[in-house]
């Protein structure tokens, strides 16, 4: 029997509403290792070296490249932080999992049991994450279910945020929020022929179909796929189901998008009405295009949520200068920056407090019942991931 | 003094060396063999072998079990009906995907062949003059980067683009057609290879004897039976050349697509860089993948070149 | 066309006169209808450039509705992250591959038109089968053997696969040359004593020269516009051009959109200027079009 790998990818390049600029190293980064060649051998070199302030090396989002973020860090920890901008968590798997170079990774919750798996990182430190004790309950929980090993943590969850859907209010009259919109053409009073996007990834459209079949079929099971386990568990029948639901869906999409300023643009441009997309995209939209006819809602069905998680590599030569950064990525200045980069709260309602008010309406503290709604991202269970695979394949053939 | 001494011997010895047959050509047919072994037939036959392994799923490590699992994969266990009468075929996303790419290319490719063959034609006729201000603007767009050329297509297309707008401006549409998928694609690849074509025709067209035609007119033939008597036959390598300059890399397209595809046209190209390094990776079932395709282009081919040898595609 | 529809001839004379006129007619216009055709095709060539070329000097990426003009775009890049890298990260990689595509495939070529040897046949097949194969077969091929021989995706990992992809360009141009050299002129310089290397610097090479250049430069162009075997190869510390634009096309902002058709503009520039020098100063088209063995020496 052959094993097929493989989870699926994260919410990679979506999520956090990373800036553009797909792969560009930050400036830091850069001028770290001007020459191509050269900037092979700098991470590693860098990491020790002249004694005094100590190099740490992340590879993660284009946020945390930000001026902004980066000089928080260094004016609380001694150290100096270089970063590798991906705006994939399987680069940044790859990427660990190849070279000693880097001591941070921040990828999205459901990669990190394979960074687990594959040994590359170490438990939290808990007596240097200071901030840990201040992040959500559901956060926690999260992560006793989803990377806890005999009592030990392996992740810090840093920011996070949700996928519902955004519609044009123009266009689109106000509803009870349901998946239906997508699937069924005459739940609200308008004509969605070609006018409906879904993502171009089968981790976030596979639930979504997983979660209107629980409603539609009145088969509670779907859901408790998504949430029971570690990982998404299946059965071959209901990835079936959804994958014939998908494809019945096909013809009357738009398309499949699979960027979120791709999603902002058309959507501004009016190439479709509804769109499957991620909270922080809207808000963006909303707030630098002044599109108030922008309408995001989670449907009653429930919503995928993502939050990223700060992993150190066992390789770090500072490992606990490395713990001291990532707490300083939940600390309440530090985490407001980042917030503000990737318009997504931080996993720390504390941070709260350093944001604006309009920006703490946004993206600031949520109503801890609100989660009871929410269904954190995870991979598929490695005993159907080649069916769904399959699947996800022929949806798109 | 040393040093010319040293070079003078050098050299005598570099003469001496080439001079001799065996040492000539392994010093002319050396460097390139071990390039082509190392970083072409290694990789190949390195694929090949993955292709009957399997990736271990907490690892990602590759087992070395042979298993054909991988090709079983790519042609059973497919859902989308095709109906032929009585005859149901249930096609793989594979298979649709080969099927798709062939279709494409294959449409691209004759519309390359009618477009470009009045403009190779004229080209062939024109005074020097004017052949230098034309040929200058069509190697511009040949010259310029295959992605630039693919992202214009993208903002002539979409529900929003230029086309639309512009019909919209005059009151007709949104148009189906020009919004993005297979339209969008084909004629993104068209545009894409045009020139390869055009180029290649007009190759071929320069060598044509045009007084031969004129003859041939003078005689009474009409021009369908010049065209199908004189120019088609005359220009044939060409033709095949030039169509094969087209079809493959379309087959193989990824950049066309993904641009212009709006996620609803999943080529082959596309297929293989999801199983390579998209969602779900998997090096073996992109290894099958690859060498299937490869192995369907092989067998085309050498379809193509019992009649056209691989020399005569020239310069391009 | 139906409008031909004169008098009704009655002699037959008259008759064939008017046919023949007809015919006339139809023919100026069937060669007017091809040079309309022709100019159509360039239209098609360049009007979606055109486009691009406008957009750069436009507010907004949209066509409509149209914002007004403005040379911001232009500005924009200088300040724009990661650009500057991928230019020089593009053209190291394309002068390197190039010079290695040469050397390799000069030297090929030499064996393949001067040496008869077992498998000469397969050796040429080969030389041309990297052009040939799709190019995210041979990124994904080169990728997986990069990593399991221990090279990850790198600058160097880049270099070595556009070296393998530029070679069959340097092959059949300078084979195609050679080909057609006269070898008696050789010949005769050996004869008088010359020794090899000599005869190579004095007689084969100033003949071959234009082929190597257009080879080199053919290999430099393909290495410089690939983004699929790249996208495999090059790695995260590696960001050639291609990559760069891509990203920016995928995540389709106005801002991006307009630095990208500001960048697509100059690239569109600078072929256009390079392409101009080229064709004043040696015979191009030959090389393009594969007619270069009658002229050109």
């Amino acid at each position: 029997m052959s094993h097929n790998n493989e989870l699926t990818d994260d919410t990679d390049r979506t999520t956090g509403g990373r800036l553009p600029g797909s792969r560009s190293v930050s400036r830091r980064a850069y001028l770290a290792g001007a020459g191509a060649a050269a900037t092979l051998a700098s991470a590693g070199c860098m990491g020790e070296g002249g004694g005094g302030t100590p190099t740490i090396n992340v590879i993660t989002w284009n946020d945390f490249a930000q001026d902004p973020v980066v000089e928080s860090v260094e004016e609380n920890v001694d150290a100096t932080v270089e970063i590798t901008s991906s705006t994939s968590s399987t680069e940044m798997f790859q990427q660990m999992n190849q070279s000693a170079d880097f001591d941070i990774a921040v990828p999205n919750n459901n990669l990190v049991p394979r960074f687990l798996n594959a040994e590359l990182i170490e438990p939290v430190d808990t007596d240097t994450v200071g901030n840990y004790g201040d992040i959500y309950q559901k956060f926690r929980d999260f992560v006793g279910q989803q990377f806890t090993q005999d009592g030990n943590a392996y992740g810090v969850p840093i920011r996070w945020g949700w996928y519902g859907y955004a519609y044009d209010t123009r266009e689109v009259p106000d509803h009870e929020p349901s998946y239906n919109i997508m699937f069924e053409d005459d739940y609200v009073d308008t004509d969605l022929d070609g006018e409906v996007i879904m993502y171009d990834e089968a981790a976030k459209t596979m639930p979504v179909a997983a979660l209107y079949l629980a409603e539609e079929e009145d088969d509670p099971s779907y859901r408790e796929a998504l949430t029971e386990n570690d990982r998404m568990t299946f059965t071959e029948d209901q990835i079936q189901s959804m994958r014939d639901l998908l494809i019945e869906q096909k013809p009357s999409l738009e398309g499949y998008i699979s960027s979120d300023t791709t999603f902002i643009q058309q959507f501004q441009q009016g190439n479709f009405l509804v769109g499957h997309s991620g909270r922080n995209e809207v808000i963006r939209l909303q707030e630098n295009q002044d599109a108030d006819w922008v309408e995001f809602v989670v449907p009653q069905e429930g919503a995928m949520a993502w939050y990223e998680t700060a992993v150190v590599s066992q390789d770090s030569d500072n490992p606990e200068v490395a713990w001291e950064v990532v707490n300083e990525y939940i600390a309440p200045t530090t985490g407001a920056e980042l917030a503000r980069q990737g318009k997504s709260p931080s996993c720390n309602p504390n941070v709260a407090d350093e944001l604006e008010e309009s920006e703490a309406e946004l993206y600031g503290r949520i109503d801890p019942e609100r989660f009871e709604q929410f269904i954190p991202f995870k991979d598929i269970d490695p005993d159907v991931q080649e069916p769904y695979n399959a699947a996800w394949e022929e949806v798109k053939a | 003094m040393a040093a010319p001494d040293r070079d003078e011997t050098l050299r005598a010895a570099l003469v001496r060396g080439l001079s001799r047959r065996r040492t000539g050509l392994g010093v002319t047919a050396g460097p390139g063999a071990i390039w082509i072994v190392l970083l072409l037939i290694a990789p190949l036959a390195f694929m090949t072998a993955v292709s009957f392994a399997s990736i271990d799923s907490v690892t990602f490590d590759i087992v070395w079990e042979p298993t054909v699992n991988n090709y079983r994969d790519l042609v059973v266990g497919g859902t989308s009906e095709y109906s032929l009468g009585p005859l149901v075929y249930k096609a793989t996303a594979f298979e649709k995907a080969v099927l798709l790419s062939y279709a494409i290319a294959t449409v691209a490719t004759v519309l390359c062949l009618v477009f470009a063959f009045p403009l190779a034609y004229v080209m062939a006729r024109l005074d020097d003059r004017a052949f230098k201000i034309v040929i200058y603007l069509v190697l511009l767009p040949f010259f310029t980067m295959y992605l630039v050329r693919a992202y214009s297509w993208r903002l002539m297309f979409g529900q929003s683009g230029v086309l639309n707008q512009v019909l919209g401006a005059v009151g007709i549409g949104p148009v189906a057609a020009f919004e993005f998928g297979v339209p969008a694609v084909i004629v993104g690849l068209t545009h894409a290879y045009f020139p390869y074509m055009l180029i290649t025709l007009y190759a071929s067209l320069d060598g044509l004897d045009f007084s031969l035609i004129e003859a041939a007119r003078d005689l009474g033939a009409s021009r369908v039976d010049v065209i199908r008597d004189h120019i088609i036959p005359l220009t044939l390598p060409g033709i095949v050349g030039g169509s094969l300059f087209v079809f493959v890399p379309s087959v193989g397209a990824f950049i066309t697509p993904q641009i212009l595809g709006q996620g609803k046209v999943q080529m082959i190209g596309i297929l293989i860089e999801q199983r390579a390094i998209g969602e779900a990776t998997n090096a073996a079932t992109a290894s099958a993948a690859s060498m299937a395709v490869v192995f369907s282009i092989v067998v085309a081919m050498f379809l193509v070149f019992r009649y056209v040898d691989l020399d005569e595609l020239g310069g391009v | 066309m139906a409008t031909e529809t004169g008098e009704p001839a009655e002699q037959t004379s008259q008759e064939y006169a008017g046919r023949f006129r007809n015919h006339q007619r139809i023919e100026r216009l069937l060669g007017k209808g091809l040079y309309a055709f022709a100019a159509l095709m360039l239209v098609f060539l360049w009007l979606p450039l055109l486009i691009i070329i406008f957009l750069s000097f436009a507010q907004s990426p949209n066509l409509l509705p149209f914002d007004g003009l403005t040379l911001s775009n232009y500005q924009g890049i200088a300040g724009e992250p990661g650009l500057r890298s991928s230019v020089v990260a593009s053209f190291s990689i394309a002068t390197l591959s190039a010079i290695v595509a040469t050397t390799l495939g000069v030297l090929a070529s030499f064996a393949l038109t001067r040496y008869r040897f077992p498998l000469r046949e397969v050796y040429r097949t080969f030389g041309i089968i990297p052009m040939v194969v799709p190019g995210v077969i041979l990124g994904v091929g080169l990728r997986f053997y990069f990593l399991t021989v221990g090279l990850n995706p790198s600058f160097l990992a880049t270099v070595l696969t556009h070296s393998l992809y530029g070679l069959p360009f340097v092959l059949l141009i300078v084979s195609a040359r050679l080909y057609t050299f006269d070898e008696s002129l050789e010949e005769a310089a050996r004869d008088l004593g010359a020794d090899p290397l000599t005869t190579f610097r004095d007689i084969t090479f100033p003949v071959i020269a234009p082929a190597v250049g257009a080879g080199f430069l053919f290999a430099w162009v393909r290495s410089f516009e690939d983004y699929i075997r790249a996208l495999f190869v090059s790695g995260i510390n590696t960001d050639p051009l291609t990559q760069w634009m891509f990203g920016k096309i995928t995540k389709a902002s106005a801002e991006n959109l307009n630095v990208l058709n500001a960048v697509s503009t100059l690239v569109v520039l600078a072929i256009a200027v390079g392409l101009a020098i080229a064709m004043n100063y040696g015979n191009v088209t030959g090389y393009v079009a594969g007619t270069n063995a009658d002229d050109d020496e």
